[in-house]
């Protein structure tokens, strides 16, 4: 069985930056698409995910994934068109009428709206590729019990994630056995077929029951649970440079919050759409945001002379 | 002494902290109709619907975290919801590209039948915790822990009540009815993130684009614990047996 993760280490600047500042920048943007509506604040926070994404060279995973993006674009569009009449520019009225909904009347507003929220579906989902892309499994888990989540159910995800390789090669194994004693896999109707699979499925299942068995023996034999205090045979290191970097990858939101509150980054679709432009001041935030978004670039680059040098 | 007196206090935190998420929900749920015009109207805009959405379903899965460190005693009950959650989370990949027709929901079921609440709703986690790590994460993640969490806690009432235990059947409706209604949590994310106005017609709107989604998912939960059903609860049953566990 052929599985992969998401995460391939490249070896990239951004791979190799510190998984607490690459887990603040994503949430940064992603809260920060949520807060704002502005469409040009939400292409700007969509822009500032690209040169990221290039650099981890993540961009064929990316450009996957914004398909279906694509796709999900299409239907907000969709959906906010078919239900919302508020808008004053009727591009197109239909004579018949959908039940509860009635008469269908397509508004450039309700349109724009549905183009600005699949902006702030692309700004989420392209962040979000930064963190599956380019932070490693453990170290994510590892930052998990830093960031004090309940410990038990992180172990539980960390053994998960050990399982896996194990249950592939099971699996493989179980299935060759039962080739062996003459089970055709892919022969007969769709009932065979089925039972076939459960000639696997359930040798694998108490197969793993067993094995469950056993680590916990292991575990315990290891005294798991007899201290309260932990050590850890791999740890995040959270130098000086490394909190720089994470407050870096945070100060966006902050900043955002502090836009919102001044009243910059809202927008109003209906019934008529505002100016886009956000005015002089406006624009000046605008770039101060892109330049607070972008910072985490040369904090990345600089690391890695850093840890050269 | 000294240590009881630490456990009453946790416990206490515990339920306080599952009180204030239970309040936090039932404002979330109530406030459109009493809201209307306030502040805290979703559809002015003021309030984030959405992120206060997402909130609520994040803490609702850290408190089920919470309980699952004390009804966890050692480490037999973190290595079996480990070994289950990865079986259920391969089983989800091959079957990524049809949509909602997914084996997981299986194998989530019947642990939560066999093992009880707390083991259902790790393994329905630990799902999506372990399969997103090859279909991505996203701010669905929680929603999607929380809904299939929901599955194995439920799935371990069946067995309290004495007319559906150890039916089959019973277990079939159950997988296909929980097919819609993880839908119907699911599409709450897209919902107050996308849509406007937040309005019963929206939503119905929003449930119909999942229709196809959902109902694949109903039918798959539905064929799989069929067909495999009682067979993985028996091999879960006998493991039960063989050491002794208590549910979890």
């Amino acid at each position: 069985m052929q599985i992969s993760l998401r995460y391939k280490d490249k070896g990239t600047v951004i791979h190799r930056l510190n998984p607490f500042a690459k887990l603040a920048w994503v949430g940064s943007v992603t809260l920060l698409a949520v807060i704002f509506e502005h469409p040009l604040f939400l292409l700007l926070l969509f822009l500032a995910t690209l040169p990221v994404v290039i650099l981890a060279r993540a961009w064929r995973e990316w450009v996957s994934l914004i398909r279906f993006v694509i796709y999900m674009s299409l239907v907000i569009v969709i959906i906010n068109s078919l239900v919302m009449y508020h808008g004053t520019h009727v591009l197109l009225e239909f004579t018949f009428e959908i039940p509860t909904l009635g008469n269908p009347k397509i508004t450039l507003e309700a349109i724009c709206f549905g183009l600005g929220m699949s902006l702030r579906l692309l700004a989420i989902v392209s962040a979000f590729t930064v963190l599956n892309f380019t932070v490693h499994p453990d170290d994510l888990m590892l930052a998990m019990i830093k960031l004090k989540l309940p410990y038990k159910s992180v172990l539980a995800m960390s053994m998960s994630t050990r399982f896996i390789p194990t249950l592939a090669g099971d699996l493989e194994r179980i299935t060759d056995v039962q080739r062996a004693r003459g089970l055709e896999m892919d022969k007969g109707r769709l009932r065979q077929k089925l039972k076939s699979r459960g000639a696997v499925l359930i040798p694998l299942l108490a197969n793993s029951l067993d094995r469950t068995v056993q680590v916990a023996e292991a575990m315990e034999s290891r005294a798991f649970g007899a201290l309260k205090k932990r050590t850890y045979h791999r740890e995040i290191r959270l130098g000086t440079y490394d909190l720089v970097t994470v407050c870096a990858a945070i100060s966006p939101f902050f900043f955002g919050l502090y836009l919102r509150y001044l009243g910059y980054g809202g927008y109003r679709y209906y019934p008529s759409l505002q100016k886009i432009d956000p005015g002089q001041t406006g624009w000046l935030f605008l770039a101060a945001l892109a330049v607070l978004l972008l910072l985490i670039l040369p904090l990345a680059w600089r690391r890695r002379r850093y840890i050269l040098d | 002494m000294c240590g009881n007196v630490k456990e009453t206090g946790k416990r206490i935190v515990r339920y306080i902290y599952l009180v204030i998420v239970l309040c936090l929900g039932i404002f979330i749920i109530s406030v459109p109709f009493w809201g209307k015009g306030s502040f805290l109207d979703p559809n002015l805009g003021v309030f984030n619907w959405g992120l206060a959405a997402t909130v609520f379903v994040s803490l609702a899965v850290l408190g089920f975290f919470q309980e699952f460190e004390s009804a966890a005693a050692g480490a037999k009950e973190i290595a079996l919801v480990s070994m289950l959650g990865t079986i259920s989370a391969l089983s989800r990949l091959p079957f990524a590209a049809m949509m909602g027709f997914q084996p997981c929901g299986l194998f989530i079921i019947c642990a939560g039948y066999v093992f009880g609440p707390m083991a259902g709703f790790m393994v329905g986690c630990l799902t999506i915790l372990i399969s997103n790590l090859f279909l991505g994460h996203g701010p669905w993640t929680p929603y999607q822990m929380f809904s299939w969490g929901l599955v194995g806690v439920t799935a371990a009432w069946l067995r309290r009540c004495d007319l559906l235990r150890g039916k089959v059947a019973v277990l079939v409706v159950f997988g296909f009815v929980w097919g819609y209604l993880y839908g119907l949590i699911m599409n709450i994310w897209f919902w107050t993130n996308f849509v406007y106005p937040l309005t019963l017609k929206t939503y119905l709107l929003t449930l119909l684009n999942a229709v196809v989604w959902d109902g694949t998912r109903a039918l798959a939960n539905a064929f799989f614990v069929g067909f495999f059903g009682a067979r993985v609860i028996g091999v879960l049953e006998r493991f039960k047996k063989r050491f002794s566990w208590n549910a979890v």
